[in-house]
């Protein structure tokens, strides 16, 4: 039975697309151990994609573990080494997606660890006549922007203006996750959100009252200025900070943070923390293909989403979102944070309850696809 | 029943490390697991002694107590609640070691028992070379009866953050599909004759050693016993005091823990909720509880247990490997255990555990903010320190006149250069 296992081994490794139930030819060994039904599958689906896929790298897929506490590496159905212990063996192309992830995350991380963090042109040399400003609040708003302008020598100092941006509730909190998963890693979308529902409290990047109050103290009110996202204030963004002109860069999907969730969970396993965040923001982000991030366009067509605001939370959410406002309103920033109708700023609630299962294996296969598109040399810029 | 020192057959003489083989190859013994089976006494046993042994030619590579552990995650792959951040390069550093030691190594951790066929092959081969050429690779597995390590590892879960009720954890660990996380980690852990697929493929019986945990009433140092036979301690004099166990919980405490973790396990970081409650709260608290009823099997499927474990042995003794202790051990009491549904426990006995909980809690809390009070009372000092520091008239003269430098254009440009000019990096807020 090994030999015919063995058979489609080399058959995938020449590039073969054949389901393992419609194959029958035996061969060889070709190794010690007969890999994992989710390797050979997860090497089936990069041979669909793309021929030939690089020796190398179907090697490293018919070698690499499964990481994290799944199922084990699986035998294939009618194949296995002794089937009367272990788990059941398997048709490899009934396998979730999940357990094809698990592999593909691996291969990722590895491949990260070996680029390393993208090159950047060195920063400008800081302007003495640049503004001072301060610019703090929503991490996907306040963090690339800040970054820009150090790149353009207008890096923050004190005693100036102190911007703090946000955009409606729902959006500041998948931006805060989105930020998390592109830094040291964080738990699901959905178990994060529940997290901070349990605690009733919102995270203190985009506690937005609580980050003006700090500011207040220091800095005094009169300098403090609240800019949210898709508000005509939003327009004076640029003047705070002393430029003509300012882009916010577009938000990853959420594929794209799922992703990057999954590979700082392996890359714990690799690296220490503090390369984990440099290989996530500055070697996975930036080498992300453009495909998967949200057109910054407002209202622009995509396909790509953002993560929104589960069913479950959504009152929760948007009874937060109206505190906040009141408070906000009664500093002297008015503003309503409530989310849209779609729950958010670019999407819509997520997951009613009937198709909230459906909803999870779509994007677990969009995950997928995205990791198999990096795996075939999708990395859109090679350090 | 020989244990690794007698597996070739030839007793240890003066010429060789008592810890090599006869011929001189290096000997590695791999103990990977199960759990619950005295794995952690065993551990500490092997780490506090270790320069004992190593007089004796035998190595236990560890810096820290996990060591093996921490190297386990890493062969492995696998996430612990962020302890996996401190597993990096574990293994390779671990197997450098063991392959530099030209006597008996051990590796000894229980999660290796879920390792894959893939991973066995790099972890064997990182050991012993290309086909073991390397060294002679014995396996060691300790291993004890269904009836008892079923409520072990749901309690061992519960331990770990886990909120499921035992009825679940019992539907899941019996779905034959074991598609579910506890089901896939249990049996990978449990299931010994695919353990031994696992990890004894490429090894003669002989060199497979099972070591079973005694049932009830044995003498106290049985166990211990039948692990220096396993692994060739006996006549080295060794420090076997107690300090490190995972204890047990009785059903009413572990039904505690649970209604715990539902209250925490979001609000509570894996690494406050390690030193609180499985250690502070589960170790040293209510395991020390008496009276409570022992966590058991339900009676009905005490025969299903009993019946599954039977194949087991069966096909133990078929296969020819070494077995230290005695195969019956394996297959539990005839009769079910007390039961005592942790789903359904005894009210009066958690609110006496959840008092005890309450007063740890208590107490550990008066003492941290002791901690905290002296903590700030040397604050206090430092800062009155600073404070007549600053008080010389030659800080006030400085400090005045950066306050009117500061005041102006031209005085924050001279200020900068000058900071420039000394190296300070930071600016004043």
């Amino acid at each position: 039975m090994s030999a015919r296992a063995w058979g489609w081994v080399r058959h995938l490794l020449d590039g073969g697309t054949t389901a393992w139930g419609e194959w029958h030819a035996e061969a060889d060994a070709v190794g010690r151990v007969v890999p994992g039904a989710q390797q050979l599958e997860l090497l089936r689906r990069l041979n669909q994609s793309a021929r030939p896929v690089p020796e190398g790298l179907a090697r490293r897929v018919l070698e690499a573990s499964a990481p994290g506490r799944g199922r084990p590496d699986l035998e294939l159905e009618g194949a296995a080494h002794d089937s009367r212990f272990g788990a059941r063996p398997v048709d490899p192309s009934l396998l979730p997606t999940e357990e094809l992830l698990r592999v593909a995350t691996h291969l990722l991380a590895e491949d990260l660890v070996a680029l390393g963090p993208v090159d950047r042109r060195p920063d400008a040399l800081p302007r003495p006549w640049r503004r001072r400003y301060r610019l703090v609040g929503d991490p996907l708003l306040a963090d690339p922007v800040r970054r820009d302008l150090v790149a353009r020598g207008r890096p923050p100092r004190p005693g100036g203006e102190v911007v703090v941006v946000g955009a409606d509730l729902g959006r500041m909190l998948a931006d805060a996750w989105t930020a998390l998963c592109f830094d040291h890693g964080v738990g699901s979308w959905a178990a994060w959100q529940a997290t901070w529902h349990q605690r009733d409290q919102i995270p203190p990047r985009v506690d937005l009252p609580r980050v003006l109050t700090t500011w207040q103290e220091r800095r005094g009110a009169d300098h403090v200025h609240l800019l949210v996202e898709g508000t005509p204030g939003w327009q004076r963004l640029p003047r705070l900070v002393g430029v003509r002109r300012l882009e916010v860069p577009p938000r990853p999907g959420e594929e794209a943070a799922e992703l990057a969730r999954r590979v700082a969970a392996v890359l714990g396993l690799m690296v220490d923390a503090p390369r984990r965040s440099v290989l996530l923001r500055d070697g996975l982000l930036p080498r992300l293909p453009a495909e998967a991030f949200v057109a910054a366009a407002p209202g622009a067509a995509d396909r790509v989403r953002l993560p929104a605001v589960s069913a479950e939370h959504a009152d929760w959410v948007a009874r937060r979102a109206r505190r906040m406002s009141r408070r906000l309103t009664a500093a002297g920033y008015p503003v309503d944070l409530a989310p849209g109708p779609g729950g958010g700023a670019a999407g819509g609630v997520g997951g009613a309850d009937d198709g909230r299962e459906a909803a999870r294996d779509d994007a677990a296969d969009g995950v997928l696809s995205l990791a198999v598109r990096m795996l075939l040399g999708g990395w859109k810029e090679r350090a | 029943m020989t244990g690794v020192a007698g597996a070739d057959g030839r007793p240890a003489t003066e010429t060789v490390p008592r810890g090599a083989t006869a011929t001189g190859r290096r000997r590695v013994l791999v103990h990977v697991g199960t759990p619950k089976t005295g794995t952690s006494h065993l551990q500490d046993v092997l780490f506090r002694n270790a320069d004992v042994l190593r007089e004796h030619g035998i190595s236990y590579p560890a810096e820290r107590f996990d060591a093996h552990f921490l190297a386990a995650l890493d062969l492995m792959k696998l996430t612990w609640g962020g302890l996996e951040l401190e597993a990096v390069g574990a293994w390779d550093r671990l197997a450098e070691q063991v392959r530099a030691w030209p006597g008996t190594s051990i590796v000894s951790h229980e999660i290796l028992a879920t390792a894959s066929r893939m991973q066995v092959d790099r972890a064997l081969t990182s050991l012993a070379g290309e086909d073991g050429a390397d060294a002679e690779v014995h396996l060691v597995l300790s291993v004890r009866d269904l009836v008892r390590q079923i409520p072990a590892e749901w309690q061992e879960n519960v331990k770990h953050r886990s909120t499921l009720t035992y009825a679940k954890f019992l539907e899941q660990v019996r779905d034959p599909g074991r598609d579910s996380r506890i089901g896939s980690w249990f049996w990978g852990v449990q299931e010994l004759p695919d353990i031994m697929n696992r990890w004894g493929a490429t090894l003669p019986p002989e060199r497979i050693h099972l070591v079973t945990v005694p049932a009830p009433g044995a003498p106290r140092d049985e166990l211990w016993s039948r692990f220096s036979r396993a692994f060739g301690l006996d006549g080295i004099d060794l420090d076997l005091t107690p300090e490190r166990a995972n204890p047990s919980l009785g059903a009413a405490e572990t039904a505690l823990v649970r209604r715990i973790n539902r209250q925490v396990v979001r609000t509570v970081e894996p690494g406050d909720y390690r030193p609180l409650v499985r250690e502070l709260l589960a170790h040293q608290t209510l395991s020390r509880r008496a009276g409570s009823p022992r966590l058991a099997l339900p009676p009905e499927l005490h025969t299903w247990a009993r019946d599954l474990s039977a194949t087991w042995v069966e096909e133990i003794e078929r296969r020819g490997y070494d077995v230290v202790g005695d195969l019956a051990d394996l297959l539990g009491p005839e009769q079910p255990l007390p039961w005592a549904d942790p789903d359904e426990p005894d009210e009066a006995l958690v609110a006496r555990a959840a008092v005890d909980a309450i007063s740890a809690l208590l107490v550990e809390g008066s003492r941290l903010r002791a901690v905290e009070a002296d903590l700030a009372a040397q604050l206090h000092d430092t800062r009155a320190a600073l404070e007549r520091s600053y008080l010389r008239p030659t800080y006030r003269l400085r400090e005045k006149l950066v306050r009117v430098m500061e005041g102006t254009r031209a005085g924050r440009g001279a200020l900068m250069v000058y900071r420039r000019a000394r190296g300070r990096s930071s600016l004043s807020a």
